[in-house]
């Protein structure tokens, strides 16, 4: 069944929880270096209004990193249509990095590529990423195909009572 | 890999694992959350942990904070065995010894103080956490000395006493019934974080916000239909305007201030004077949104506000600035009404759970009578008369100065001295002890300086009564072992208790004695029922309300009304305080032109609490240096950009920090976060520029110099 890992920015506050049940899950040794698979940032905009963000892989539909890999370590999972990766293989060679339009892999002390996996041996076991589990807003959420159109359709429809309420003002 | 050491890396419970997920609770934060937690548990270590389901608090969610307890219960500075120093105080060097030689020296060590100069001169101190502070108070008590204290001494109680003067109880918000919630210096998103969710799905339903706060914040980005933004500690000032905008357009509940509300005439000719002519000068908010915001009270008829610990409070005028906006509800009949603000009496530890307790009985029935008062009742005389107990902020001046007496001996539970304004001059007081005794998790600066250490253990290491606001309640049981031989805070007062005899033979009977006997059998349930629940399970039904219930019944004021002039205040023209919340700048009294920068501290990051999640890995990944917010005008000024090093120095010395430009501070203010061990605020904080009313220090408003920092090298 194909999955989503969904971020709503409306909720989110950028406060980290997210990036440290990752840490926490994955043994991410920060003291070290190491850092986690998702981070948050809180963006100011030109009159100092806030917006908050969560980022980690966006596990692309047609994701560059897999034809990026000369070695094959990335695939798309078709049960769940994630961006899983074995890096048996791996040779370090940064091509997936390069390849990702948000930088995304990264790469451990032995040289091999690291990233976000959705937790899914977490989902083959029947529980949710460890950051959509601890998010206190409930800005991160896993969402079937339904629910994810369900939801997509709904953004559209707020955004376009957004731009008539604007052109109505003018 | 095989599919065995796949889900062995992936932490997934089961027997083919041997991963066992335990259930218990984070104490990181404050008892009013106090969120469930599941513990992955594998040969008796914690290897990973998540919000537990169905828990009142936080239903399967854990914050930053609560998120750090793994490293946090883990931290390499964890004490294991009792100590005794050896070294010079803060030098750090001790040798392991007992629990019976421990327990020897330490009822050898405060009855030589007893002896010497009276019980009185020996004082009990609880830091974080709190969940001891019955057995501790009970057992200062029997030890005969009126000095218990907490840091409460700079949280919390300031609050709680406005409400104490205000409406004899502390009031709380019946924010599901509101139209309008007044969040003055409101961001749930950063800490008690399951009640930013919790207004977020009100928003959705159509609450709106009034957001106050001197800086933007989650908050004020996510929930505010309107935000007012004063400058640090003006927010009396701010709400006697909004107040006299009501009353001018005649927008009070005028049946409702005659008959439940006392000193409104003289209130409304104070107010009187906060108008068009002077608030922008006093605040820095623009009359119209003062309008804006009185207003929007008049539109939203029912009104509730957030309960504020901390913020409102560090300032010396905070006590105050608090009441001012109480009597906003008062103003528009929103005391003790639903939608509005309702009693909310204490069950437990601070935290109304809908069911009367004993719990003041066992806290207060043993305490010594005829005795001194306890340190800082005559410097602090409405916090005397109110709390009745040691206000810790004078407690390194009393140890220094031995007046009005001698202070010679402490045992201290989470002491933390860089909590204390001037902190050197703390150091300075705990090496003038003759004895000073330290229980803690981890060996802290504080405890550096410490005759004996003794090792407490964690949350995750014991079994503990907690009860929750929506009246359930749990008895967890430890998830793992205690680290070493470290033992729980009651365990630990109950075994000293009975080490030194003292003559209270129901705390010698321990803490679950005090549970069942004071808090449980009124309620009909046992420790065991709780003991076996899997989540906090119902123990009080919930209770019926009607609208003006407390006020016709007659408040715990002297005049029974909610009092916007105090009677109590009044009757007591020798203490030099008003009755009425008068407003007074916030700022010490240091030259402007030298200090011309505000500084303000406390106010929370993700990532941290107090001090003690800074030297946790995982919390200082997050943010990993002490980092100032300054407005990005005076940067540019300044000539410093992101990442640029600063000193921040005032009269008491100087710290360097990072510097973040950012426009969610106000021009001239500068906000540095507290405790960390490199950088230490309260250095710079003066430890006189106190609240005269609950003796709270002021925190957020000390005058400061900015520099930048010469580059190394």
């Amino acid at each position: 069944m194909k999955r989503y890992l969904f971020f709503d920015s409306e909720k989110c506050t950028a406060c980290g929880a997210c990036a440290l049940a990752c840490i926490d899950q994955n043994d991410v040794d920060t003291a070290a270096g190491q850092q986690p698979f998702r981070h948050t940032f809180t963006l100011e905009g030109r009159k100092g209004e806030l917006s908050f963000y969560s980022v980690s892989c966006m596990h692309c539909a047609d994701a560059s990193c897999v034809m990026g890999c000369p070695c094959g370590c990335l695939t798309k999972d078709p049960e769940s249509g994630f961006t899983l990766y074995d890096t048996q293989n791996c040779i370090g060679c940064h091509s997936c990095a390069m390849a990702c339009p948000y930088g995304i892999p990264g790469f451990g002390a032995d040289g091999k590529m690291q990233k976000c996996d959705a937790c899914i041996q977490r989902q083959r076991a029947g529980l949710v990423p460890a950051c959509v589990k601890v998010c206190p807003t409930g800005a991160l959420s896993l969402l079937t195909q339904e629910e994810f159109l369900a939801r997509q359709e709904k953004e559209r429809q707020k955004k376009a009572r957004l731009m008539m309420t604007k052109q109505l003002d003018q | 890999m095989t599919e065995l050491e796949r889900k062995l890396k992936a932490k997934i419970p089961g027997p083919d694992t041997g991963i066992e997920v335990r259930r218990t609770l984070c104490d990181i934060c404050s008892p009013g959350m106090h969120c469930g937690i599941g513990a992955y548990v594998k040969d008796g270590r914690v290897i990973k942990i998540e919000g537990l389901d169905g828990h009142p608090s936080n239903d399967g969610r854990l914050c930053t904070k609560g998120l750090q307890n793994r490293q946090y219960i883990y931290r390499e500075d964890r004490i294991k065995t009792p100590l005794r120093r050896v070294g010079k105080r803060g030098e750090g060097r001790f040798e392991p010894i007992s629990w019976e030689e421990a327990y020897k020296e330490i009822a050898d060590g405060l009855n030589a103080a007893k002896e010497k100069y009276g019980a009185e001169s020996v004082a009990f101190y609880a830091g974080y956490s709190k969940w001891y502070r019955q057995t501790l108070r009970r057992f200062a008590y029997a030890f005969g000395t009126p000095n218990y204290g907490a840091e409460s001494s700079s949280c919390y109680t300031a609050a709680f006493m406005a409400w104490k003067v205000a409406a004899g109880d502390q009031g709380g918000p019946d924010m599901g019934n509101s139209d309008l919630f007044l969040g003055w210096a409101f961001n749930p998103f950063y800490s008690s974080y399951m009640a930013g969710r919790h207004a977020m799905a009100l928003k959705e339903k159509g609450l709106k916000f009034l957001i106050v706060d001197t800086r933007r914040t989650p908050a004020s980005e996510k929930l505010a239909d309107l935000f007012l933004q004063p400058r640090t500690g003006t927010d009396g000032a701010l709400a006697h305007a909004i107040a006299n905008v009501l009353i001018q357009k005649g927008w009070i509940d005028r049946p409702y201030l005659d008959k439940y509300v006392y000193g409104f005439p003289e209130y409304a000719a104070y107010v009187a004077g906060f108008n068009e002519s002077n608030i922008e000068e006093l605040t820095g908010v623009p009359y119209h949104q003062v309008e804006a915001a009185a207003r929007l009270i008049h539109e939203n008829p029912r009104m509730s506000c957030n309960e504020s610990s901390a913020p409102l409070c560090h300032h010396r005028n905070g006590m105050q600035n608090y009441r001012a906006v109480m009597a906003l509800l008062a103003l528009t009949g929103n005391f003790d009404r639903t939608g509005g603000q309702k009693l909310t009496p204490h069950s437990y530890m601070h935290v109304c759970c809908g069911f009367e307790s004993r719990e003041e009985d066992y806290n207060y029935e043993t305490k010594p009578q005829g005795v001194k008062d306890p340190v800082g009742g005559p410097r602090f005389p409405l916090w005397n008369y109110t709390e009745g107990e040691m206000q810790a902020m004078d407690l390194p001046r009393q140890i220094l100065e031995g007046t009005p007496y001698p202070m010679r001996a402490l045992m201290g539970l989470g002491l933390n001295a860089k909590m204390f304004p001037n902190t050197p001059r703390m150091y300075q007081a705990l090496e003038a002890l003759d004895f000073f005794v330290d229980v803690d998790l981890f060996l802290t600066k504080t405890a550096k300086y410490a005759d004996i250490v003794l090792p407490a253990c964690s949350s995750f290491e014991r079994g503990e009564f907690k009860p929750y606001p929506n009246g359930t309640a749990w008895y967890t049981s430890p998830a793992i072992a205690p680290l070493g031989e470290a033992k729980s805070d009651t365990d630990i007062l109950t075994e000293l208790a009975r080490y030194m005899d003292l003559p209270d033979e129901t705390l010698k009977k321990g803490y679950d004695y005090f549970i069942q006997t004071y808090i449980l059998d009124g309620l009909g349930v046992t420790i065991d029922q709780l003991k076996q629940a899997e989540l906090p399970i119902p123990i009080a039904p919930p209770q019926a309300y009607t609208d003006r219930q407390e006020l016709d019944k007659g408040l715990k004021t002297p005049t029974g009304k909610f009092e916007l002039k105090s009677a109590v205040i009044e009757q007591h023209p020798e203490w030099g305080l008003d009755a009425l919340p008068t407003y007074r700048e916030p700022l010490d009294e240091a030259d402007p032109k030298a200090y011309p920068f505000t500084l303000t501290s406390g106010s929370r990051i993700p990532g941290a609490l107090h001090s003690r999640l800074h030297e946790v890995p995982m919390g200082r990944a997050l943010r990993p240096e002490p980092t100032a917010d300054m407005n990005q005008g005076d940067c540019l000024r300044l000539g410093v950009c992101e990442g640029d090093t600063i000193v921040i120095s005032t009269l008491r010395g100087a710290v360097t920090v990072k510097v973040h430009p950012t426009q969610s501070v106000p021009a001239g203010l500068v906000n540095l976060y507290h405790g960390y061990p490199e950088a230490n605020v309260n250095d710079l904080m003066d430890e006189d520029h106190l609240d005269p009313y609950s003796g709270f220090p002021a925190y957020r408003s000390t005058r400061c110099a900015i520099a930048k920092a010469e580059k190394e090298g």
